[in-house]
């Protein structure tokens, strides 16, 4: 034994130690040396390995650059995987980010342990408004991530072209024009794939669209995607209430977390798709008092930051790291999901709102016009008490 | 034109830690059109046992069988007949002529036939020498590619070593494929074996002599049949994994696993010699690196590969998860073949023990064999198995040995073992 100390080597991929003379990421996988090392290179023993084993690595970031896996820099072949160490290579719509203007932006990601992204997103700004739509495609349903695609573009387009006839202050106006567009989605989840109807388990999604401007907010959904505003001055707010089970166990008296812990905490009420029963949307209408954020996300997002308060210290946090460009913080939000463990797709998207205009009449705080200008559609709940409901709070 | 199609059949989902992929593999092939459309052309070679033990009925009965094969070996075949004892001669073309192999045509399918019809039987028996002079007279013609050989014997290869038959075996393998064929009950099954199987052919019991000659006719028309003359199946793994084993699985188990030759570091190639239109199962297990869990990569790209082309290709896939009802399953195709490479081999096991006299382990081996054709529904198998035990409880492998089995019915058996049931879809 030679009493030599070298510099512990790291994985060149997510940057964790490496035992000495191990081949491969101790925790993500990256063959440690380079791929044209032979066996019996690797097999000259540890302390000969050191000096140019683990350092001679490939750099992952150089050759992803020229269209090289990602985990170990070999050659993807046509089927989509290394040739070297058999990595998938990214399907395109694993990670997207999209940036209309630059007050808004969104970044739709695969995150950690699902094996496709079945959340889309669309995005549209007009003039002073910002249309935000996501989608989250029910995984259990095959061909999903194509109904989420087209949902979401189709609900975009009608809230895009609306606002060249729609006044941005009208929430009677938006709201109905909300109310349209989840039709629309509706129409394009129904029909992105040929045998939808034949299916017994059809591809279907949920559904949120948030229409910004800097007098109003109006959100319209199906399912449990929300919507926040998370004013820079002010309470924020979820001004979305999910259509699931655990909604249903929260309105019943249960509290935010253990409603969010139970088995059946994801089981959506509502969304679109071939099997869908209802698909009006509500909606939800709010004016903001001041600058901030409108941000619409996938339960991605929220399984790891759900209230309100969470969401917008998340934010805060995020701004002081990365600045107030939409893109990077909405990346931040995305990469924090994934660090927390990444189990769901995630989708953020965000709008920032400059505030209603200096010169109109100061509104009240916090003016919720809940459903304003549509019926309001009414939740699907049982008689009787939710199993394992617990006793409503005496009022 | 041939088309070659590869289908996976696997649970890829593993088990946080879990290493080992397996997969079951069925190649098609499509469209091949038949020996004649081989380029190179197709060389058959018939060789007779003509040790003294093979004197009666049983060499009238071989005799007439090549006559029957030279018959349905069609005009522009290249062919040679080779007579075998503890030497071997060639019968046709005669030993006096200069070259060791010709093509078929009228009048050297009457000169063939006369030259059988003359054939007597004397001397010991040493195939090692019959299946090196066939290897010399393909070797005459390397244009004809496509190689086969029929090799008939009715006894132990009893005038050399079994290792000079062995290393004989490992000399020539890879140079044709052959067909070995026993008739009677004086013959080994374990030889025969070991040559088929490392020259990709079957081996067969043939109890009654006359059945000789319908045998040949089918053997040829099998290998006629075929129009790819020969076909890799190649399997990569990802660097840092390992192949666990390689096995055809269907029609026949044939374990590949020694049989790799190295394309690359990280591709293997197994020899699965000529194809016809037809189909074959192949097992194919792999160890990788376990990964976290939502990790998902490729654990082997298996491939058919016919004159270094690639024709054919399936992904076998490895994606880890924490979700039980996801990794606990079994594919229904793994399971079935894991059950029928077992009953291949405990019914050798079993024949064996009863060979050496341990009762005990045969009727344990041979009732496990029991249970597994009827799990995996080889009625084949069931049938042979109950000529040679009694059963008591099929569901659970309780057996008794049948008092006075004939070794007929053994052989019948132990020739046999290695035929699988396909899994039923």
């Amino acid at each position: 034994m030679v009493g030599v100390v070298t510099a512990a080597p790291v994985c060149p991929a997510c940057g964790e130690p490496a035992a000495d003379g191990a081949r491969f990421c101790e925790s993500c996988g990256t063959p440690l040396t380079s791929p044209g090392a032979t066996p019996t290179d690797e097999g000259a023993g540890a302390g000969s390995a050191a000096p140019d084993g683990p350092a001679a690595a490939t750099s992952p970031a150089a050759t992803a650059a020229a269209g090289g896996c990602r985990a170990c820099g070999g050659v993807v072949a046509a089927d989509g995987y290394c040739e070297q160490c058999g990595a998938r290579a990214p399907a395109p719509h694993d990670h997207e980010e999209e940036q209309p203007a630059p007050h808004v932006a969104g970044v739709t990601d695969v995150g950690v342990r699902r094996r496709r992204n079945e959340d889309s997103m669309a995005l549209g700004v007009v003039g002073d408004v910002s249309v935000l739509v996501v989608c989250d495609g029910v995984a259990s349903a095959p061909d999903s991530d194509i109904a989420s695609q087209a949902a979401a573009t189709a609900a975009r387009d009608v809230l895009v072209a609306g606002a060249a006839t729609v006044a941005p202050g009208d929430a009677a106006a938006w709201s109905r024009l909300l109310v349209e567009s989840g039709h629309r989605a509706d129409d394009a989840a129904r029909t992105a794939v040929d045998d939808a109807v034949a299916r017994t388990d059809p591809p279907s999604c949920t559904f949120v669209a948030a229409v910004v401007s800097p007098q109003l907010l109006v959100a319209g959904w199906l399912g449990d995607s929300r919507v926040y505003w998370l004013p820079d001055a002010g309470t924020p707010e979820q001004l979305t209430e999910d259509d699931s089970v655990a909604a249903e166990l929260m309105a019943g008296g249960m509290s935010r977390a253990a409603a969010e812990r139970s088995p059946e905490a994801h089981a959506i009420t509502r969304w679109l798709g071939a099997d869908a029963e209802e698909t009006t949307a509500r909606t939800v209408a709010a004016r903001p008092d001041g600058p901030g954020w409108v941000l619409a996300c996938s339960d991605g997002l929220w399984n790891y930051a759900s209230a309100p308060e969470v969401v917008a210290d998340l934010l805060r946090d995020a701004e002081g790291r990365v600045g107030a460009d939409p893109v990077a913080l909405a990346r931040d939000l995305v990469a924090w999901s994934n660090a927390s463990g990444g189990h769901d797709n995630v989708t953020v998207a965000l709008a920032r709102v400059a505030g209603p205009p200096a010169a109109g009449p100061a509104p009240a705080p916090d003016t919720h016009v809940a459903d304003a200008g549509t019926t309001p559609t009414t939740r699907r709940r049982p008689a009787g008490s939710l199993p394992g409901e617990p006793d409503a709070p005496a009022p | 034109m041939a088309t070659f199609r590869a289908e996976v059949f696997q649970n890829e989902f593993l088990p946080d830690g879990g290493t080992d992929v397996h997969a079951i593999v069925t190649v098609s092939a499509e469209g091949v059109g038949g020996a004649a459309t081989t380029g190179g052309g197709v060389a058959e070679i018939i060789m007779i046992d003509t040790s003294g033990s093979m004197t009666g009925p049983m060499l009238a009965a071989a005799k007439h069988a090549a006559q029957v094969a030279v018959d349905h070996i069609p005009d522009g075949t290249w062919f040679a007949i080779v007579s075998g004892s503890h030497v071997a001669q060639r019968v046709f073309p005669y030993p006096n002529a200069p070259v060791a192999i010709v093509q078929m045509e009228p009048a050297a399918r009457e000169e063939a036939k006369r030259a059988v019809s003359r054939l007597g039987a004397q001397g010991g028996t040493a195939m090692s020498t019959w299946l090196r002079l066939a290897d010399q007279i393909f070797a005459t013609q390397p244009a004809a590619t496509q190689r086969h050989a029929i090799l008939l014997t009715d006894g132990k290869n009893e005038s050399e070593p079994r290792a000079q038959l062995t290393s004989t075996i490992q000399a020539v393998t890879g140079r044709f494929q052959c067909d070995a064929r026993g008739v009677g009950e004086r013959w080994q099954v374990d030889e025969l074996r070991e040559i088929a199987t490392a020259l990709l052919g079957t081996v067969e019991l043939i109890a009654d002599p006359a059945d000789i000659a319908r045998d040949f006719q089918s053997l040829l028309r099998t290998s006629l049949s075929r129009g790819v003359a020969d076909a890799q199946l190649r399997v990569w793994t990802p660097q840092g994994g390992q192949v666990l084993f390689v096995r055809q699985v269907a029609p026949t188990v044939e374990d590949l696993t020694s049989r790799r030759t190295a394309v690359t570091p990280l591709i293997g190639a197994y020899p699965t010699g000529a194809w016809a239109d037809e189909s074959r199962d192949y097992h194919v297990a792999v160890r990788v690196p376990s990964k976290n869990v939502g990790a998902e990569q490729l654990a082997a790209r298996v491939q058919v590969a016919v004159a270094d082309e690639v024709v054919a290709s399936g992904l076998v896939k490895a994606a880890w998860s924490d979700d039980a009802s996801l990794t606990a399953r079994i594919s229904p195709e793994v399971a079935h073949y894991t059950g029928q490479a077992e009953l291949a081999s405990v019914i050798q096991e079993g024949l064996a023990a009863k060979a050496a006299g341990d009762e005990a382990t045969a009727t344990v081996k041979l009732g496990r064999a029991v249970q597994l054709a009827a799990e995996t529904g080889n009625d084949e198998a069931t049938s042979k198995l109950r000529r040679v035990v009694e059963i008591d409880d099929e569901e659970h492998g309780t057996v008794r040995l049948k008092r006075g089995a004939s070794r007929l019915d053994e052989m019948a058996l132990d020739t046999a073992s290695t035929k699988t049931s396909r899994v039923r879809r």
